[in-house]
């Protein structure tokens, strides 16, 4: 265990850092998608759910471990995008590649930054406000601003950009990616980015759009 | 056939550099790249014109000397090939082709065309090598390797360090060679004693050159001329976690 100090200032262990706390946030995510879906279940369901979730004496302390993944995942990604840069200081004059990048990986930094945006307004609407009647109607009413629920399913576009090449690009940069292995695993990010994104935007869609005059 | 040329002209490791147009003409289409640019190095010269200096030694494909990024592809259009085994047959009369160099932090320029690679060497030299007593010669079948490990063992010692992964990569990042290194050792016995050792090294190495962060585009993949495949990339990642984990 000697060489941790070189683990965490080397290129692979920085690489490794990031996509764990990219891995992490997933699961959050997961998680995350799945209490947001009962709001489709209705107004009581759902502030039941979220009254016991605020009720938890452990949340603080996992919001503040999400705050830090979060903060870990950024701040180290950015570094290594900027030293990215600085490793080619003369650019190609054409630079045409042989189709080995994405979508998904060329935006990696753009739909991180989006997503960025992001986060700080959606912790500022739905976390750090007062919602003294009910958090259902709460979401309900700021789905009412079309501007911000736009906002919101381009973010969550990003999201799913983000993922796509974030999801296998984690499981590489942690060892595994056997070429057999590495098309199921391709798959699996393609079609787990998708759901989440999806499965996010729908709220904002069915809120904004549909539900109109269901409150 | 006829083409038209903007090759990159740069007098010296500092001198700013630029695309200059050169017109070729009755280029045959058997010839390789390389002879296509020996073809105008010659016209350059009966001008009394600096001709323009690039890599090149075997043409054959087995050195890894020649480089150069030929309409932003390292080592050109083509698949599995290295810009001297690279035939004018795959370019249309008429064409205007952009020739550049290998452009990284780790590879700096020396003249036109031709940078300073000696960055790998330094990588290899950190641990690209077994230690072996001298003596007598070990009985060759002594040590069992299985056939599916020998193969791919062989197909990491493939690569023949050219850096175009290096040179097709967004972030300019060596971890396809130093990947294809650290395999062909780590997957066979001899290379089990220096195991954590090397791949601890060689990142070291790696990473004071000035390379890039690997992003797992897989730029590095398409553009080896020896198809070394980024299933390296994974196992330098998880050899190098480990040699973390364990070594002492
Ligand atoms: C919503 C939560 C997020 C999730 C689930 C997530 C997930 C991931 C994953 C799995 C990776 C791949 C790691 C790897 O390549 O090994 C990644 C990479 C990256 N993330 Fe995120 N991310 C999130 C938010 C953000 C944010 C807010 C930023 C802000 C800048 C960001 C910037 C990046 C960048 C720049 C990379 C590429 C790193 C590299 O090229 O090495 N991500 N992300
Ligand atoms: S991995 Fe391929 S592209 Fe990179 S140095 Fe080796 S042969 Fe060249
Ligand atoms: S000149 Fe030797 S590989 Fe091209």
């Amino acid at each position: 265990m000697r060489c941790l100090g070189d683990f965490f200032s080397s290129s692979i262990g920085r690489k490794i850092s990031v996509a764990a706390a990219g891995l992490l946030l997933c699961c959050f995510l997961i998680t995350h998608l799945a209490g947001n879906l009962l709001l489709l279940a209705g107004e009581g369901t759902f502030n039941h759910y979220a009254e016991v979730l605020e009720a938890n004496p452990l949340l603080p302390a996992a919001e503040i471990g999400l705050a830090l993944i979060f903060l870990l995942h950024i701040m180290v990604s950015l570094k290594l995008k900027y030293e990215n840069r600085r490793a080619r200081p003369v650019p190609y004059v054409v630079q045409k590649g042989k189709g080995g990048r994405s979508w998904g990986s060329r935006a990696m930094l753009v739909s991180g930054l989006l997503l960025l945006a992001f986060l700080v307004i959606h912790v500022k609407t739905f976390r750090f406000t007062e919602h003294r009647e009910s958090l259902y109607r709460h979401v309900f009413d700021a789905f009412q601003n079309k501007v911000y629920t736009l906002f919101y399913v381009a973010a969550m576009i990003g999201l799913g950009l983000h993922l796509s090449h974030g999801f296998q690009s984690a499981l590489r940069t942690f060892g595994v990616g056997h070429s057999r292995a590495m098309s199921a695993i391709k798959r699996t990010g393609l079609i787990l980015s998708a759901a989440i994104a999806a499965g996010f935007a729908l709220l904002p869609l069915w809120f904004g759009f549909m539900a109109g005059g269901a409150r | 056939m006829n083409l038209t040329l903007r090759i990159w002209r740069q007098n010296g490791p500092t001198a700013q550099g630029r695309l200059v147009e050169y017109r070729v003409e009755d280029i045959s289409p058997d010839i390789s790249f390389l002879e296509m640019l020996d073809v105008l190095n010659e016209n350059l010269a009966k001008k009394g014109e600096q001709s323009v200096a690039f890599d090149s030694d075997c043409r054959e494909g087995i050195c890894g000397m020649c480089s150069l990024v030929i309409n932003g592809q390292a080592h050109g259009p083509e698949r599995a090939t290295a810009t001297c085994q690279l035939h004018m047959r795959k370019f249309k009369d008429g064409d205007i082709i952009t020739v550049e160099p290998f452009r990284a932090k780790a590879f700096p320029s020396v003249k036109d065309l031709v940078v300073d690679r000696s960055a790998f060497d330094r990588v290899l030299a950190a641990g690209g090598f077994i230690s072996v007593n001298t003596g007598n010669a070990v009985d060759g079948n002594a040590v069992l390797i299985s056939k599916d490990r020998a193969e791919r063992a062989m197909d990491a010692a493939a690569c023949i360090g050219c850096g175009a992964c290096v040179a097709a990569c967004p972030n300019a990042s060596a971890m396809l060679f130093v990947s294809a290194k650290v395999s062909q050792y780590s997957l066979l016995p001899q290379g089990q004693p220096e195991r954590e050792k090397r791949v601890l090294a060689m990142r070291k190495a790696m990473d004071a050159e000035g390379f890039g962060n690997c992003s797992n585009e897989t730029e590095c993949e398409a553009a080896c001329p020896k198809e070394i495949k980024m299933s390296n990339i994974a196992r330098l990642n998880r050899e190098y976690l480990r040699a973390t984990l364990l070594s002492e």
